[in-house]
């Protein structure tokens, strides 16, 4: 099967869950147009709402980083892990966009992927082809010659179960003894400084507890106003990704901490003694206060857009890919965002199905427009 | 990618301000279809077709022209011989005179006096607005603008969604004040036969808010529409392919062959309303026009 054989067939498949879901759970679309709400209102006031999450992360105990840029992101994680340490990565795009990985492994740390779509792609040395399912254009037979090199009793007629415990058996030896979890963040609530992730593999829940240090690296975009819309945020996500009810929601509200002595709260408890939220801006201070662009930072990366657009569906991650994380229509407005690159813009058919599956109902192919016009400035 | 964006700017800039067509065309040939017809030469309500229907398989095949184009530079001469080699093949002229004759006389059925304004009609601009090169566009719309008020246009009937949604912009962008409707829009009561599957003109089902208008008349004209939600839902339509067309015509077809597998997965005809997505689409798969099909 062929690139745009299998983008077809999973597209009618994503979009044929979704509709399923939202019949199922009509509060979905409450719940999203609530969240559009409460995100606009973070993006007309983004410093206001960067410097609240802030001090209430450090009033939890953790600590909290605002990176102006991907070099910036870069250090402060680089220092807070420094060197020879044992790292598990939860898939993240904002640690994709400044390169973190690659850096921490510079910097002589073993650094491991979690999610399993992620780690196809790290042991493969390939790229990610979707934001939510990063290995989508891999097929069993070339998962199973990834994991075959460390597992070598995979073979291209395992079965995807067998694949699935190979790389569950080779990641919990990590797990055991890695220093530092690093993850990203759904959502940050500015109310309570908490961060909300979902998932369904269970990876993030252990890369949040296990290692004794966790830093979430985010964009300052994720920031909504309450606990509450954050919650909302991880349930549209999953919704509207296609899979719901999500087998995971996991919220972490500072370094683990206990009450139980004299209801006391005191900190560390079982899971990380330290809790580091790097925030990073990287272009998105300065969307929020473009009118033709701050409507792309509402995008919560369901990637149900990626399905409706035709170029993507032709050229997959030959679109936008490797110049960023964010592929698709919404990888058009985040690459210009966070690159400034405006060329990928060109090829928008401006099909126009981006806008009408998009659950926070971004106008794209205007946004993408505008982009386009900029890049015509500098023909 | 970035030289041939540049190209084409040029190309297209030129050509409209000093002529007010995209590329140098035979304009017998652009009007050829009125003349049977009697249609009136200009007058206050006018039809637009904006070459869309006449020169579609040389929109689709812009790449290639570009840098012919190009070099004819300032010259009438060359480009008048420009004019004489790019254009559509006979079978193409001929089909789209039946089509934009259907057009007017169903048209005609429902508003008297319809004009036209034969050789001196001057091209939308759709192109610069598609391909986002806005300061452009803004600056030629002002010049139609223009030009229709002097004409004494007052109202204007399209026939194609990239002409609507051009004059929907203008209206936003510089406020092109004359009425316009599309001709789905306005046509009365029409008959028609066939069963196909819909593929939307991307323009009028998702940014003209038209696609319940166009099925419904399809419809209600006796014609049978198969649905696959995951085909032809509203948010999944995809593309023919033709608005990157200018800039990659591999890719455009691409885009056409991926979407005709899919649509022929749900029926074997296929029913378009743009006549882009007929020149696109054609090469593989069935395909008709609605104003070839109703009437």
């Amino acid at each position: 099967m062929n690139w745009v054989e299998m983008i077809s067939m999973v597209s009618a498949g994503n979009y044929n869950e979704v509709e399923s879901i939202l019949r199922e759970y009509p509060y979905i679309v409450e719940l999203a147009d609530h969240l559009r709400e409460q995100k606009m209102k973070v993006i007309e006031n983004l410093g206001t709402y960067v410097d609240i999450t802030m001090r209430n992360v450090e009033k939890l105990g953790g600590h909290a980083y605002l990176a102006k840029n991907k070099d910036d992101a870069r250090k402060i994680a680089g220092e807070i892990v420094g060197e020879n340490k044992t790292v598990v990565f939860s898939k993240t795009n904002a640690a994709y966009e400044v390169g973190l990985r690659e850096y921490l492994e510079s910097r002589h740390n073993e650094v491991w992927e979690t999610d399993l779509g992620e780690y196809l792609v790290q042991i493969s040395k390939g790229w990610p082809t979707h934001i939510v399912a990063p290995a989508l254009d891999m097929t069993r037979e070339d998962a199973a010659k990834a994991v075959r090199k460390i597992d070598p009793s995979i073979n291209e007629n395992s079965k995807v179960e067998d694949i699935v415990a190979a790389v569950r058996k080779f990641l919990m030896t990590k797990y055991v003894k890695a220093d530092v979890g690093i993850t990203g963040a759904n959502a940050v609530a500015a109310d309570s400084g908490a961060i909300a992730l979902v998932e369904n593999e269970g990876n993030i829940r252990i890369d949040t507890v296990m290692p004794q240090v966790h830093i979430s690296i985010t964009g300052i975009d994720k920031i909504v106003p309450t606990l509450r819309d954050a919650m909302d945020e991880v349930m549209v996500q999953a919704a509207y990704a296609g899979i719901y009810p999500p087998t995971y929601i996991n919220v972490t509200a500072g370094p683990s901490s206990t009450a139980d002595i004299e209801l006391k709260r005191v900190s560390p408890a079982t899971g990380p003694k330290d809790f580091h939220l790097i925030l990073l801006d990287d272009g998105r201070m300065d969307a929020s206060q473009n009118p033709d662009l701050k409507e792309a930072l509402l995008c919560i990366k369901c990637g149900r857009c990626y399905f409706s657009c035709p170029i993507y569906r032709i050229l997959g991650k030959d679109w936008v890919s490797t110049k960023s994380p964010y592929n698709g229509p919404t990888g058009v407005m985040w690459n210009y965002i966070t690159n400034k690159d405006p060329w990928p813009a060109s090829y928008c058919v401006h099909s126009g199905g981006c806008k009408e599956v998009c659950p926070m109902k971004i106008n794209i192919p205007e946004v993408i427009k505008y982009i386009k016009y900029m890049g015509s400035k500098n023909l | 990618m970035k030289k041939q964006e540049g190209l084409i700017r040029s190309v297209l800039y030129k050509n409209l301000m000093e002529d007010y067509t995209p590329f140098p065309l035979d304009k017998k040939l652009a009007v050829k279809w009125a003349a049977g017809l009697n249609v009136p030469r200009g007058g206050r309500v006018i039809i637009y077709t904006s070459y869309m229907y006449q020169m579609a398989s040389v929109f689709k095949s812009y790449e290639k022209y570009v840098p012919t184009l190009g070099s004819l530079g300032k010259s009438r001469i060359l480009a008048s011989i420009g004019s004489r080699f790019i254009k559509p093949s006979d079978e193409d002229v001929e089909r789209s005179m039946k089509i934009l004759q259907n057009i007017y006389r169903m048209v005609s059925r429902v508003k008297a006096d319809v004009g036209y304004l034969y050789e001196e009609e001057p091209y939308s601009g759709s192109l610069l607005y598609e391909l986002g090169f806005l300061d452009e566009f803004k600056e030629y719309g002002r010049k139609v603008l223009q030009f229709f008020r002097e004409k004494g246009v007052e109202e204007i009937i399209t026939v194609d969604p990239h002409t609507t949604n051009t004059l929907a912009n203008l209206k936003k962008y510089i406020n092109f004040d004359i009425p316009f409707r599309n001709y789905i829009s306005m046509i009365g009561t029409v008959k028609g036969s066939g069963k196909f599957v819909m593929h939307d003109s991307c323009l009028y089902s998702r940014f003209l808010d038209m696609y319940d208008t166009v099925r419904d008349k399809a419809k209600s004209a006796g014609i049978e529409l198969v649905e696959d939600p995951t085909v032809t839902g509203k948010g999944v339509g995809f593309c023919c392919g033709g608005p990157v067309g200018p800039l990659n015509d591999e890719l455009s077809n691409n885009i056409a062959r991926a979407r005709a597998a899919a649509l022929k997965s749900v029926y074997e005809n296929v029913l378009v309303a743009c006549p882009l997505c007929y020149v696109n689409l054609e090469p593989y798969c069935n395909v008709r026009d609605l104003a070839e099909v109703i009437d």
